[in-house]
């Protein structure tokens, strides 16, 4: 307790002033209606014996007492909207405040970026080197082992020879047989590696053209 | 423990053993028949003073109360036997839930709730109506309107005062202000 907090400041003893303040307004109504109540009961009491001037005299110092009573209502309205306004305007600096340290902490980290033309050069950059890997991907993705390429294009031999039933182009020799089953052409492993070479060939040619 | 609903100040309702049993009102000679009376009168004085929001019991005071009287059994607890109620309370065994004033024992501190209980709860409302960083009077957290539905509306300020020293010694208030015109500020 005491006064010697570093916690407070002159802001809060300045609130805790106007809310005292505010209590003892509060304190005085109460006082006041105790008193309006009493002149209220006297007046009865003097009507009852058949005083009307007391209970008139009575009922006029209860109208004042009231008149006084809806003053104090209008200074607590006046102290409590003062009140209000200091607690939104201390609120409102921590808002600033905050902004404030937002902003240095933005700027700060904007700097460590190397500005704008740092950024916009790094983006370049970076779009360069992605357009590029694309690129690559593409090249590459069309493109099988020869291995690969070979085996495919000879099971595409075999299929137009299924569907056909035709002699094959390149066995000329070999007798036909018409219906049905064709036993695969048998083929010497010279000659695969010769038609290999000769693929090979024709796919680097295509590649160069392109 | 906010939104604790006041307590109703009409009439208190006494126990069986209150309204109808004679020797409630003289203590026990057999230490366990009589530690357990003890413990009863505790918790009948604590629920009373809960229901009343009595903080502060004198002896002189209530020793014709209908707490310590019944006229219908025209039975009486004696102050000298009111004292050692009340010391039982102040002791470990009766969880220290009163605390004498002077050491003349003329009247005592009912804590049906303890300072650092109601500092809890005083916390918990501060918490729940968004007033940390507040600064608030005394009166106001005793007697404003905004306190109307807590218990701790209409306490004792000096039990109050108690409980904030607790919240001070936490870090989680501060009371600043002169003698009579003190103000709180929640942390």
């Amino acid at each position: 307790m005491g006064n010697s907090g570093s916690k407070i400041s002159s802001q809060d003893r300045a609130i805790l002033d106007m809310k005292n303040q505010r209590d003892k307004l509060k304190q005085y109504q109460k006082k006041i209606t105790v008193i309006t109540n009493r002149e209220k009961e006297i007046a009865r009491v003097c009507l009852a014996k058949g005083e009307k001037d007391k209970a008139l005299l009575a009922l006029r110092r209860k109208k004042f007492q009231e008149s006084l009573l809806s003053q104090t209502d209008a200074q607590l309205e006046q102290l409590e909207k003062l009140t209000s306004n200091v607690e939104f305007s201390l609120v409102q600096k921590d808002v600033v405040f905050g902004l404030q340290r937002g902003t240095e902490v933005l700027k700060m980290i904007n700097k460590e970026m190397g500005g704008l033309a740092a950024v916009e050069k790094m983006m370049e950059e970076g779009a360069e080197a992605r357009r590029e890997q694309e690129e690559i991907s593409e090249a590459l993705a069309g493109q099988l082992s020869n291995q690969e390429e070979d085996e495919v294009e000879d099971e595409l031999e075999a299929l137009e020879i299924e569907m056909n039933g035709v002699s094959l182009p390149d066995a000329p020799n070999k007798t036909v047989i018409t219906d049905g089953d064709l036993p695969n052409t048998p083929e010497t492993e010279l000659d695969r590696e010769q038609k290999q070479k000769e693929r090979a060939k024709q796919r680097r040619a295509q590649l160069q053209a392109a | 423990m906010a939104g604790v609903p006041q307590q109703q100040t009409d009439s208190f309702k006494f126990p069986k053993i209150h309204t109808d049993y004679p020797p409630f009102f003289t203590l026990q000679i057999t230490a366990s028949s009589r530690q357990a009376q003890l413990e009863r009168w505790s918790r009948l004085v604590q629920r009373y003073c809960r229901h009343h929001k009595i903080f502060q019991l004198s002896i002189v005071d209530y020793q014709d109360k209908e707490l310590f009287k019944n006229s219908k059994l025209n039975k009486t607890l004696f102050p000298d036997d009111i004292r050692k109620v009340i010391d039982h309370m102040v002791s470990q065994d009766g969880q220290q839930r009163a605390e004498w004033l002077t050491p003349a024992k003329a009247s005592a501190w009912i804590w049906w709730r303890r300072p650092e209980e109601w500092a809890l709860a005083i916390a918990a409302w501060v918490d729940d109506t968004g007033q940390k960083g507040s600064v608030l009077t005394l009166y106001e957290i005793v007697e404003g309107d905004a306190t109307e539905t807590q218990e701790f509306h209409a306490m004792d300020m000096d039990v109050l005062r108690k409980g904030l020293a607790v919240l001070a010694k936490q870090g989680k208030a501060q009371v600043f202000g002169t003698d009579d015109q003190q103000g709180v500020k929640f942390f």
